[in-house]
């Protein structure tokens, strides 16, 4: 029987918290709600939800029992883990072999696997180890009826049957609760270093960054905005961050070639004196304000970044953006939502204080074309439009 | 005239004919028997099912048309590339096909954001070729790169060696542009990192031409890595070669590419490439490490230093970048080769967790020495992807059912081992029967679910990957009866 938790409104997202201990009682949990016609909606620790949702869903399903590893061979650089293990205990484990799961959102230690895929979180680390997409290779979900569904597999390279693993990846809950999922692991690079460079102009440190893109292999590559610089305690100027790694002699080689690029404000920190500026610029929030995420061409970032009036991390390489506008001017969303489409790009809000959500449009819109097919495929997913209802793209 | 004995209850009309040849034009039908028998099969050749016509139309304006006359008569038909596939994707189970091969313009080549835009017809190569003088390159590599399609390659979701480090398709195609069955164009992802709703583009790579035909894509291109070092390593057996493999993966370093070759496989290459391995090989690995020069000669001789301790006979790095190429032609064409071996062979998928490598392979000489067929080994042993070759001659009798049922027990113990039927060729006919070994009804029904979204008639590739009720998924003869 699940553990029931009252009163969880305090938390935004949901009224009821539920907290099931096998996929098996999500199943049916799932058929009750189904029954009843009432919304039910995934949670790790429930920040994801309780950011973006205008009216709490009845029911919460915390996966927070639900958070072992269930198999983990270093040699094959594979994992498989319950959905509400968080990747911080995750990496934990994976760090007595050497390993990590490369992706880095916001507070890796209170986000959950199952958000992790849900919500498709993504952090500096995309530019080399790409996202949770292309880490993902097998999944186990709770789909409708409560049936239970697998695809993937166990293995890093797998093409038999239709790949459900990217439909439910930043699906937001809304095609059914991820209980389950295997992802291929990485070695932890050796020596990491950090470069940081700052700029009086903004086109000056984009323009530092590309060229570093253009000309080293590197692990992440960052600009950020001035009020974010202080915040990471580097500048009050715009700022470079440049990750690299390797064995000593490309270490070194790396080294000289980075700061020929980044001239000579250019520090270099190694060990523990890099992983902390890094985990700052992870972490990193204003919590008061309108946070979202814009997605451009690569080479149209430096122009975004600076035409949407907004403090940014900006993900150089990958035409990604984190923003923060003032929540005072709910309306300074939707003019950079506009920046990014003129450079055939979207943008999504990942989190907005509760008073002006009902001033906002979370997510974009996708063409019209592919927008009927998501709602077929959330019809074909969801009949009883019990999970997480009305919050995703067209409202599905 | 077919001569298989295949029995269709769809034939297309003459009206039907007519209409299409209006959209696509005469230089672009082929309806005479004897010329559609080149489209009778893909590269699974135990299968055979000439179309009733072939289209190849010039523009996604003029798929569009065609599906739509199509659609109005409820006609399936099978989308193709250059046929290349080894599992049947294309093997036409429906009277009309429809072929990319005039489809193959580059669209757009965007440097500065490292993105291509191509018809679904341009050939694999020419992605790379394009813009190699650059030092970019699209990195899914299939060995029948210089003929296979990026729309067969979205099918299938390729492979490949390089993509041991670069991943396969799926992690390269941004965008897609695919005509739906019923004709409608649709635009899927585009040109930027993330996706607006749901991953669309992620459900219809990898989907074996059963979501609609796709017509443009929108590549993620790479930087080309500063030099590479290709080690040529040569074992007395298959089990000290898979050891290596492991101890090098372990290790924590990740090479562009290790393949593996056996005994079988190298008598077959030496004679048609001559590229020198040695006659007293069991197993060679070609092992490629890549990345920034100044560090390549200390990361190869690490690589060499845990091969010897597997019992290395030899291990020697690629003089120039002539014999490096030499190395990967003779990998690339291996299958080719074989041809000198025997008239027939059927080549395997499956995939094992790379720690399985050594149980795998005591399987497949164990099944060999059953059926009394030789089974070669040329494999991406990096990612525990197998690819047996089954030797057959099918004028023997028995040969054939042999054939089949070696394939069949090896996927099978690949399935025990915790791996897959396949990691880069698809389920297509070839392995829909063995389909639930691998997934429970409510799996198999959730993908149906799926693949309806996109076609819910199930018109495009029908009767492919997922077994149905009612077809014939049992493979029991190379002339079985096509489910029409």
């Amino acid at each position: 029987m699940s553990a029931v938790i009252e009163d969880a409104g305090a938390i935004g997202a949901v009224e009821t918290i539920v907290e099931p201990r096998s996929a098996e009682e999500i199943a049916d949990i799932v058929r009750k709600c189904e029954g009843d016609k009432v919304g039910l909606a995934p949670l790790g620790a429930a920040r994801t939800l309780s950011q973006i949702r205008r009216t709490p869903t009845p029911i919460g399903v915390s996966l927070r029992r639900t958070a072992n590893i269930v198999a983990y061979e270093p040699e094959d650089m594979t994992v498989v883990a319950q959905a509400g293990l968080t990747i911080g205990d995750l990496n934990a484990t994976l760090a007595t072999a050497g390993q990590r799961l490369p992706v880095d959102p916001r507070d890796p230690g209170a986000t959950s696997l199952g958000s992790l895929i849900a919500a498709a979180h993504a952090g500096p680390l995309r530019l080399s180890e790409g996202t949770v997409r292309d880490l993902l290779i097998g999944i186990q979900f709770v789909g409708h009826g409560g049936r239970i569904v697998r695809a993937g597999g166990r293995v890093v390279k797998n093409v038999a049957g239709y790949d459900l693993m990217k439909v439910l990846t930043g699906s937001f809950g809304t095609l059914g609760i991820v209980t389950e999922a295997t992802f291929k692991v990485r070695p932890i690079p050796e020596n990491y270093r950090l470069a940081v460079a700052t700029f009086d102009a903004v086109d000056a440190a984009f323009e530092a960054a590309s060229t570093l893109h253009d000309q080293v292999p590197l692990i992440h590559l960052e600009v950020t905005s001035p009020g974010v610089s202080a915040a990471i305690g580097a500048s009050d100027r715009f700022v470079v961050l440049a990750g690299f790694a390797g064995i000593r002699s490309e270490l070194e080689y790396q080294s000289n070639r980075i700061a020929s690029v980044l001239g000579p404000s250019v520090e270099m920190f190694d060990g523990a004196r890099a992983l902390e500026p890094y985990g700052q610029l992870r972490d990193l929030d204003f919590p008061d304000g309108i946070a979202a995420r814009m997605a451009v061409l690569p080479n149209e970032l430096a122009r975004c970044a600076r035409e949407a009036s907004a403090e940014f991390v900006a993900h150089v390489g990958s035409g990604i953006a984190e923003l923060w506008m003032p929540a005072a001017d709910p309306r300074g969303a939707a003019r950079a939502r506009a920046v990014a489409h003129s450079a055939r790009g979207h943008l999504r809000i990942v989190s907005a204080p509760a008073s002006i959500r009902s001033q906002l449009e979370f997510f974009d819109h996708p063409n019209p074309g592919a927008l009927k097919l998501m709602q077929r495929l959330k019809s074909t997913f969801d009949p009883a439009g019990v999970f997480n209802p009305g919050c995703f793209v067209g409202a599905l | 005239m077919d001569g298989n004995g295949t029995s269709r209850r769809i034939v297309i009309d003459a009206d039907l004919a007519r209409e299409l040849r209006r959209i696509v034009g005469d230089d672009a039908i082929v309806s005479r028997a004897s010329e559609l028998k080149v489209y009778e099969c893909d590269g699974w050749t135990i299968e055979k099912s000439a179309p009733d016509l072939l289209v190849m139309p010039h523009s996604t304006e003029e798929v569009s048309a065609v599906l739509r006359a199509l659609h109005r008569r409820g006609t399936p038909f099978v989308p193709r590339g250059a046929g290349t596939g080894l599992s049947g994707g294309a093997l036409p189970l429906a009277p009309v096909m429809i072929c990319t091969s005039k489809m193959n313009r580059i669209l757009s080549i965007d440097l500065a954001n490292r993105r291509v835009e191509v018809q679904s017809g341009v050939v694999n190569l020419h992605v790379t070729n394009a813009v190699k003088a650059n030092r970019y390159f699209y990195p899914p590599d299939p060995s029948s790169q210089m003929a296979c399609t990026i729309g067969g390659n979205i099918a299938e979701n390729s492979g490949g060696p390089h993509t041991l480090k670069y991943g396969v398709t799926t992690n390269h195609v941004l965008g897609l542009e695919v005509v739906l069955p019923d004709g409608e164009v649709v635009v899927l992802g585009g040109p930027v990192d993330e996706r607006c709703g749901y991953d669309l583009v992620g459900a219809v790579v990898g989907s074996e031409g059963t979501c609609g035909m796709v017509t443009a894509a929108t590549l993620r291109l790479m930087r080309e890595p500063e030099g590479h070092r290709t080690i040529l390593a040569t074992f007395a057996d298959v089990e000290d070669a898979t050891a290596a493999v492991s101890k090098i993966i372990a290790s924590g370093m990740i090479p562009g590419a290790i393949e593996m070759m056996d005994r079988l496989i190298l008598k077959a290459v030496e004679a048609a490439f001559h590229v020198g391995f040695s006659p007293d090989a069991g197993a060679i690995l070609i092992v490629e490490i890549d990345g920034l020069e100044v560090g390549l000669d200390e990361r190869a001789a690490a690589a060499i230093e845990l091969m010897k301790a597997c019992g290395v006979s030899e291990a020697k790095l690629a003089r120039d970048e002539a014999e490096r190429a030499l190395l990967w032609k003779a990998r690339k064409r291996a299958f080719g080769a074989v041809g000198r071996l025997a008239p027939n062979y059927a080549t395997q998928d499956g995939v094992v967790p790379r720690t399985r490598l050594p149980d795998i392979l005591r399987v497949i000489n164990a099944v060999s020495e059953r059926h009394g067929l030789a089974i070669g080994n040329v494999f991406h042993a990096g990612d525990g992807n197998i690819h047996p070759i089954v030797l057959y001659d099918e004028r023997v009798p028995g040969h054939v059912q042999h054939a089949i049922e070696a394939g069949r027990e090896i996927l099978t113990a690949c399935v025990e081992m915790g791996g897959s039927l396949t990691g880069e060729h698809g389920i297509g006919v070839e392995k829909m029967g063995e389909m639930p070994l691998l997934f429970a009804p409510d799996d198999l029904i959730a993908m149906t679910e799926l693949r309806r979204v996109f076609d819910p008639d199930e018109r495009s590739n029908p009767f492919k990957v997922i077994p149905t009720p009612g077809a014939c998924v049992e493979v029991t003869s190379p002339r079985r009866q096509v489910p029409l």
